[in-house]
């Protein structure tokens, strides 16, 4: 079927302001909006988005669909058409856009830095771990660090969301040294950190959903 | 110009490893064409293979990856491998990977094909993402310099020394001179040669493309690695993880037919022999459509399909419309993984003083004909950290190698005038249509059985088709963020290997492995039992062979 791509467009170079521009592509529903993006890639080779593993895992793709921060190959033609067969495609919010759809990804890598985002390893670890233990950490520890979150989510204070992902997974994980001294680091009340927790598997692309007891530790 | 003792290209998990290691004792900086978090080590599924079980051994580990490799494998190198797992194992543990435990607590590990013990570490089915991620935190610990969304085009030869890197930085649009005592490459496989591949769009083979062009030896490039079960229509991976919780692979009768060419190991054969039997099954008329077979999960229970495989499960459902856990998956066979690469030492060193390779792009040869899945992840972190170690030494004992201003300004030239475009070129073509008629190509025609009319055919189509594309002009010049530039130097690269590829397996008169020819459907111990090395010469790839280390195995007929 013809789906049409509304696609917002700049380049720094020449542009004054972004604006958008029409594709029209011939895709499958079962398709993703990738699929559609690399067939307007192919009508105009000047037009930028990142990409890579095209099964949800890297993190790459992100970018606002219809208003909504998601993942491009992650979205089904189906779900994403709206009437008249269009979808509008833009950078992802609160990330400066650079060209097209690519956004200036430092400032979010930077702000994992906030967290000590490694495991700080106790010296006596003795290579074990409880397998329900284990399992807390699985979910958190599956975030591909695609910056979803950050475009859709209020900041949960001084930290930001993916880097309140990452803390709150190694605060979970036994054999890091901080553990729960990680709350205190990260400096978000209770509250928000249970509002933040209880939003997150529905903005988050993986789903990702934190143990709700990492509040207590 | 910028300088860095060591310089590793890549940020998937071969190079994060040796950048860790290399940082213990050197200066070191990472160059990526794509955020390293982003690689495709990222997307591995199934784990990582280290004889840590109490009735598993390294003995066994090393066993099973030489027959695994039809005997192609150098030894010493499988050794190193194999007895290395366990250490590196405990390593990853202490950086922080959340493996999957054992009741009692232990990093618990599943069966993989062509193993004889549940051998492969996991994280459910995020072992890959894993793992890079944490390494990618240690990084960050460490402080080590990135260079996100730079690519490597060239590598500075002086007086047959590698003496720096010359990089393009796509967010910039411009070209930079890295000066250093070593380069790692770490850059990844080439699946994107073909046209049915699990392989991301990143891995077009640059480095191995790039460090050809400047003089190394590749080795064993017609073996590719075909993974039997991938989604049908997308070519999304099904880690074989299915098959090591029990699923099984079903014709249109329904039957498990694997009985019939593997009655031991049936769906744990190694994956050359399960994608033949699938594509046999196909080709006389047992399969669905005439196109794809069955990967059956639905008796596992939705329990098992939930916990232990939980991306395949969303993989299916999204990409494919089918919940395994309650109806068999489609999937077809296709292109996984390039046994092939820059041939390397068990220390990482390449032909060329000052360049090390690790990871996929290498060839240690410890796959040989076939890889077992679980030991390329295991390749990346061990040869990783050997390059590191290795090349953090070259750092510490070895004068700065010459750079001369006629090279630097040479290559800054050469290049700044194929970015920008000038010259000639031929509107009516592009590189989308030579990258499509290249892929199909080479899926087609070099893929799971080969015939030597075809393999002729497609070294000559190959040849015109990079014809074709020497007339191309770049497109769009040095702009921020040109993707149709960096597309046309991938099919490039794509297109020199490609030709590597299509010749050696014309070349290799017998069947091993993942190359399998059917005028010649015997392994011939007695002329081929040797590896393929290529170097480029002034008209094309010259091709010797090479002798096989055998230190403990000798050949023996390959049943499962
Ligand atoms: C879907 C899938 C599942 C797999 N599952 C398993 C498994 O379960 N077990 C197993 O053992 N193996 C598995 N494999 C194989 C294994 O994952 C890979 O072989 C391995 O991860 C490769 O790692 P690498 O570090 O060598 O390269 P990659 O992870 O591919 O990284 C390559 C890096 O090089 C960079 N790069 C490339 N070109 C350039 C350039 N020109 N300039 C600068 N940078 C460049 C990229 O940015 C990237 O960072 C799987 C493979 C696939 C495709
Ligand atoms: S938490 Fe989810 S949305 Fe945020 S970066 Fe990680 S995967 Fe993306
Ligand atoms: S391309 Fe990797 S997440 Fe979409």
């Amino acid at each position: 079927m013809n789906v049409v791509l509304n696609i917002c467009r700049f380049n720094p170079e020449v542009d004054v302001k972004p604006y958008f521009q029409e594709f029209t592509v011939l895709v499958e529903e079962h398709n993703t909006v990738l699929d559609a993006l690399l067939q307007a890639w192919q009508q105009d080779p000047g037009l930028s988005f990142r990409r890579s593993c095209r099964s949800a895992i890297c993190g790459s793709c992100a970018l606002c669909i219809n208003g909504r921060p998601g993942l491009a190959c992650q979205t089904l033609i189906r779900n994403a058409i709206t009437e008249g067969g269009r979808i509008t495609l833009e950078p992802l919010p609160h990330f400066r856009q650079l060209k097209d759809l690519v956004v200036d990804l430092d400032p979010f890598f930077e702000s994992l830095k906030a967290v000590v985002p490694w495991v700080v390893i106790r010296d006596n670890h003795d290579g074990r771990m409880a397998p329900e233990v284990a399992r807390k950490l699985e979910s958190p520890a599956t975030c591909i660090l695609c910056g979803v979150c950050h475009a859709a989510m209020d900041d949960p204070g001084e930290v930001k969301p993916a880097a309140l992902v990452k803390g709150l997974r190694l605060a979970l994980d036994p054999r890091d040294v901080l553990g729960a001294a990680r709350l205190q680091l990260m400096k978000v009340p209770r509250d928000i950190l249970r509002l933040f927790i209880k939003n997150l598997p529905e903005k988050c692309p993986k789903g990702i959903t934190v143990p709700e007891d990492v509040c207590h530790v | 110009m910028l300088i860095h003792e060591v310089l590793v290209v890549g940020g998937g998990l071969a190079g994060l490893m040796a950048a860790l290691v290399a940082s213990q004792k050197a200066d070191v900086a990472v160059l990526s064409k794509i955020y390293p978090t982003r690689s495709h080590s990222g997307a591995a599924q199934g784990g990582f293979n280290a004889a840590l079980g109490e009735d598993d051994s390294v003995e066994a580990h090393i066993f099973d990856t030489v027959k695994g490799s039809d005997y192609l494998g150098d030894q010493d190198a499988i050794e190193v491998l194999c007895s290395e797992g366990p250490e590196v194992i405990l390593e990853l543990e202490r950086m922080g990977v959340p493996w999957t435990r054992t009741p009692e607590g232990r990093v618990a590990q599943r069966s993989l094909g062509g193993a004889g013990f549940p051998r492969a570490c996991f994280a459910a089915d995020f072992s890959g993402h894993v793992v890079l991620h944490t390494l990618f935190e240690q990084v960050l610990r460490r402080g080590i310099k990135i260079y996100p969304e730079w690519h490597l085009v060239e590598l500075l030869v002086e007086d047959g020394q590698v003496a720096g890197v010359l990089a393009y930085d796509l967010a910039r649009a411009r070209l930079e001179v890295i000066r250093s005592k070593a380069v790692i490459l770490a850059t990844g496989g080439y699946g994107r040669a073909f046209a049915k591949t699990t392989n991301a769009h990143a891995n077009t083979g640059d480095g191995m493309a790039i460090a050809y062009r400047a003089g190394a030896v590749l080795s064993d490039m017609e073996f590719v690695q075909f993974h039997p079960t991938t989604l049908y229509g997308t070519n999304i991976l099904i880690s074989e993880a299915a098959r090591g919780e029990g699923g099984y692979l079903r014709n249109y009768d329904g039957e498990r037919f694997m009985v019939h060419y593997a009655p031991q190991k049936m769906e744990l054969a190694p994956r050359d022999v399960v994608s033949r039997a699938i594509f046999k099954e196909i080709k006389e008329g047992r399969g669905f459509e005439g196109q794809y077979v069955h990967l059956d999960l639905t008796h596992l229970g939705e329990a098992l399909v939930a916990e232990r495989l939980p991306q395949v499960r969303d993989l299916a459902i999204r990409y494919a419309g089918v919940d395994p856990a309650r109806a068999p998956m489609p999937i077809e066979p296709a292109q996984h993984y390039s046994m092939g690469g820059v041939r390397t030492d068990v220390w990482g060193m390449t032909s060329l003083t000052g360049l090390l390779a690790a990871g996929e792009v290498a060839n240690v040869s410890v796959h040989g004909a076939n890889r077992l899945g679980g030991n390329s992840l295991l390749e990346t972190v061990v040869f990783g950290r050997r390059a590191g170690h290795r090349a953090a030494q070259l750092a510490r004992q070895e004068p700065w190698p010459t750079l001369s201003a006629a090279t630097i300004t040479r290559a800054y030239e050469s290049w700044s005038s194929l970015l920008a475009g000038r010259g000639q070129g031929v509107q009516e073509d592009s590189t989308f249509a030579i990258r499509q008629e290249m892929t199909n190509l080479m899926t087609n025609q070099v893929g799971v059985f080969r015939v030597g009319s075809e393999l002729e055919d497609a070294v000559n189509r190959l040849a015109k088709l990079k014809e074709r594309y020497q007339r191309l002009k770049a497109p769009g010049g040095m702009q921020p963020f040109n993707y149709a530039l960096m597309d046309y130097l991938e099919v490039g690269y794509l297109l020199d290997l490609c030709e590597v590829i299509a010749r050696g397996a014309l070349r290799r008169t017998e069947s091993r492995g993942a190359h399998y020819r059917l005028d010649y459907p015997q392994r011939d111990d007695q002329n081929w039992l040797c590896h393929t090395f290529v170097r480029r010469g002034e008209d094309g790839p010259e091709f010797s062979n090479g002798p096989v280390k055998i230190t403990r195995y000798a050949p023996q007929e390959r049943g499962y």
